[in-house]
């Protein structure tokens, strides 16, 4: 408990709940149950992807294509559910297209980085660059309409359990799933491992591509999921639509307190990212400040928080190395 | 079956230009504390990393373990059939758990989905901390331990993994005396249980404390094996250093000009303390000791790329105090690490870039471009002088071979005009040829009034360059010999034991 008080989550927490007090001084609307579900429903889909993020950035590779494959499986999404029944049957085949779609792209970046040893960043780059451009050709850069979905998609975006929106299931149900993996399988420890230190991991013979592929997939996977609520969130594919979001997954992960060099980072402290990032965004329209402010508040809070952290680490770094020098 | 838990026959290990081992051979008896023991470079750590499955020795070589012979080609491997290595950085994972950490490794890759079981896992590490009589809340990430606690989760790792042998190399580097002495205590508990022990250390006092045999290597090649019982710390050191005649001891004298550098009780915390010598023109001096006995940080310190120290250099008679590199070059001095690939060079870019590149700014013309003329004007200039093969300004420093390479790096520095010249380890790894040019070389830049340190853990190379030698241990100078009185043997008496002890230069073996 005592070393839960002084961990990263709790800081992040700690200034998400003085944000909470300020902005419900601000704003009486701010501390009501539908606002705050709304915040968490608007980033739901970032809060998928960062999830996904986190175990890439832990084994201490980046993943700047997720905004793009997003986009791609949302297109192939609102491209299929044209031809598609208005049947039940069509909800368990999007569940079983998207997430195919999402892990295929993925694990393309995730055997260029580990076969072939190309640094994450420069892989994914070139994925994004692809698959946006493919995006623009296939669609024209136009919307596709929820005039042309099946109207049991429409049901089930609106479709909630026990008054929480299906779209936030979603998200509670990955982050459930992917604390699983990475606390209770093998994969997710040596996932772990990984980032802590690459070359014992090596040493006590665990397979670093086959770790790498994995996590570059499952974060296809999560893409896959991820176009599935935000085709549902926004009942339209726009093809545009998220553009640059990678840059706020990423974000969201930092937040939490994972590190972007590996080795570090919880499941727990990238929602708390996410919910940081979407309460930020809340606060200031309910504050009726200019959206762009948003993004200087953003970056701000991030390079306060990565310096304090690096900042921490040097000073830890300074206690190691020393020469024993006799009295 | 054999005596021998260990055989390791007609080991060798070339590298590109290197032969880092010649037929060596160890053999460790089962439940004994086998040192491993040699001068930095004399091929110990490579015969650790061919035990442990790092590096695979050139055909011909033979291996065998508990009386079979075993074929060692990953690490995992040697774990598996119950070869333990503490490597002296650790292999420990920081943000894992103390359980975690010993539990590692154990299931098979092919099991990817296989449900963690974190019972079973406390279980096995609170069960192998017990046999170590080590205290220790097995959810603790690992990074909040001390070091000689996370050699504990090292051992006990081992010991999990049912562990027949365990190499240690240089365990009690960062342990302070208590720690040592409880090293000791589980040492020992595990020769009573049967375990072998290889133990790699500089350190002759702990070495006999707890070695049964002694296998000594020098040069790459095999010394030999010996009873502790046979030995003496004198004859040990006269072993691992032999007489080697690679270079001709040096014999001028130095011109003894006025004083360039004096350092004055130089201190830094954890680094090096009580550091006073001073430094001539025209004269050499030799910097040893061994790895991590504190030369390094102590000319980055002069440098002034190691701060803050406490004490005074005082550079031509005037106390000062420099704050960065720049400000050191601009003093007049230079300072070439040891480490020429990635610290010394460029090495995709041409001789000419590399040359000028410190002296960049005074390059400049009138539009504040950098006049390119001068520049060649200026690498061309070194080139020659310093014979540098081919001379081809426009050559990628990265194509040249070694040591003129390490011509390059020392034109580099001498385009800034330096008076004083620090220079790490500087024949690290070139061809003996080239080593006694550098060393030639050094010599004329002396003779033309430049002051040098050269820090150096070749003693033949300190013997051929330096006029005076300084012999650091721990942190502390241990020595300071005059070139007609230093041998190896001097030297390597100061480094490991400190004190001025007489050695008999000839070994009765």
């Amino acid at each position: 408990m005592k070393a839960f008080l002084k961990s990263k989550e709790m800081s992040v927490a700690v200034i998400i709940l003085l944000l909470c007090i300020i902005l419900a001084f601000i704003s009486p609307v701010f501390l009501t149950a539908d606002n705050l579900l709304d915040v968490v429903k608007g980033n739901a889909v970032l809060g998928i992807l960062a999830i996904g993020m986190t175990l890439v950035i832990i084994t201490g590779g980046i993943d700047v294509s997720v905004a793009a494959v997003t986009s791609a499986v949302c297109v192939v999404l609102g491209k299929t559910m044209m031809f598609l029944p208005d049947s039940p049957l069509t909800i368990v085949l999007i569940f079983v297209i998207a997430p195919l779609f999402g892990v295929l792209l993925g694990s393309i970046n995730g055997i260029l980085v580990a076969k072939i040893q190309i640094p994450a960043i420069v892989v994914t780059l070139g994925m994004m660059s692809i698959i946006n451009g493919l995006v623009l050709y296939i669609t024209n850069g136009q919307y596709l309409n929820s005039s042309n979905f099946p109207t049991v998609f429409l049901k089930f975006s609106n479709f909630s359990v026990f008054g929480i929106s299906i779209i936030i299931w979603l998200f509670i149900i990955t982050a459930a799933l992917t604390w699983y993996i990475l606390k209770y399988t093998l994969i997710g420890r040596e996932v772990m491992a990984i980032g802590g230190n690459k070359e014992s991991a090596v040493r006590v013979g665990i397979n670093y591509s086959k770790v790498q592929i994995f996590v570059f997939s499952y974060m296809g996977f999560l893409a896959g999921i991820a176009a599935i609520a935000q085709t549902s969130y926004t009942k339209a594919v726009d093809p545009n639509g998220m553009l640059g979001l990678e840059l706020m997954v990423i974000a969201a992960v930092v937040l939490g307190g994972a590190n972007i060099m590996g080795g570090r980072g919880t499941i727990f402290g990238t929602i708390l990212g996410v919910l940081l990032l979407g309460i930020i965004q809340n606060g200031l329209i309910l504050a009726k400040i200019d959206t762009f402010w948003q993004k200087v508040f953003t970056g701000a809070i991030i390079l306060i928080a990565v310096s304090y952290d690096h900042i921490q680490y040097k000073r830890s770094q300074k206690q190691l190395s020393k020469i024993e020098v006799e009295a | 079956m054999s005596e021998y838990l260990l055989q390791m026959l007609n080991i060798s290990k070339t590298f590109p230009g290197v032969k880092a081992l010649d037929d060596v051979k160890l053999e460790v008896k089962k439940g004994e504390v086998h040192a491993l023991i040699g001068e930095n470079g004399a091929g110990k750590s490579t015969l650790i990393k061919i035990l442990a499955g790092v590096y695979q020795p050139d055909p011909g070589a033979q291996f065998f373990f508990e009386g079979k012979e075993a074929k060692i080609r990953r690490p995992i491997d040697a774990t598996m059939r119950g070869i333990s290595i503490i490597y002296q950085d650790l292999s420990l994972f920081p943000n894992l758990s103390v359980a975690e950490n010993i539990y590692i490794g154990r299931d098979s890759d092919k099991h990817s989905w296989k449900k963690v079981d974190w019972a079973l896992m406390e279980k096995t590490a609170k069960k192998a901390l017990k046999e170590l009589d080590f205290e220790i809340d097995v959810s603790t990430p690992v990074e909040k331990l001390s070091i000689a606690q996370q050699q504990m989760v090292e051992i006990a790792r081992a010991l999990a993994f049912d562990a027949k042998l365990i190499v240690m190399d240089e365990p009690t580097s960062s342990l302070s005396a208590g720690e040592v002495e409880k090293l000791y205590e589980v040492i020992f508990s595990l020769k009573k249980r049967g375990i072998s022990i290889i133990f790699v250390s500089h350190k002759l006092k702990e070495l006999f404390t707890v070695s049964d045999r002694f296998t000594v290597l020098r040069d790459g090649k095999y010394v030999g094996t010996y009873h502790a019982n046979e030995l003496t710390e004198e004859k040990l050191i006269t072993l691992m250093v032999g007489r080697k005649i690679l270079y001709e001891k040096n014999k001028e004298k130095a011109a003894s000009g006025k004083t360039l550098l004096e350092v004055r009780n130089l201190a830094k915390e954890g680094n090096f303390k009580d550091i006073s010598f001073e430094l001539r023109e025209g004269e050499v001096l030799g910097i040893t000791g061994l790895v991590g006995s504190g030369r390094t940080e102590l000319a980055q310190a002069i440098f002034g790329i190691n701060r803050p120290y406490k004490g005074d250099i005082i550079i031509n008679g005037q106390k000062t105090v420099i704050k960065s590199s720049e400000e050191a070059v601009k003093k007049g001095i230079a300072y070439i690490p040891e480490s020429r690939k990635t610290q010394g060079l460029i090495l995709r870019q041409s001789i000419i870039n590399n040359i000028s590149l410190p002296v960049l700014k005074k390059l400049k013309n009138k539009f504040l471009l950098i006049n390119r003329r001068k520049e060649i004007e200026l690498a061309e200039h070194y080139i020659q002088s310093l014979d540098v093969r081919p001379p081809l300004p426009y050559r990628a420093a990265g194509d040249l071979s070694g040591g003129n390479q390490q011509k390059v790096v020392i034109g580099k520095w001498l385009s800034t005009n330096p008076k004083i010249l620090i220079i790490d380890e500087p024949t690290n790894g070139i061809d003996i040829g080239a080593k006694s040019e550098i060393h030639k070389l050094l010599r004329g830049l002396a003779a033309n009034g430049m002051g040098i340190i050269v820090i150096s853990s070749e003693l033949p190379e300190v013997l051929a360059v330096s006029d005076r030698i300084i012999v650091m241990r721990h942190g502390r100078i241990a020595g300071e010999l005059g070139i007609h009185e230093a041998t190896q043997e001097s030297i390597m008496n100061l480094a490991l034991l400190g004190q001025k002890g007489k050695i008999r230069e000839e070994a009765q073996l």
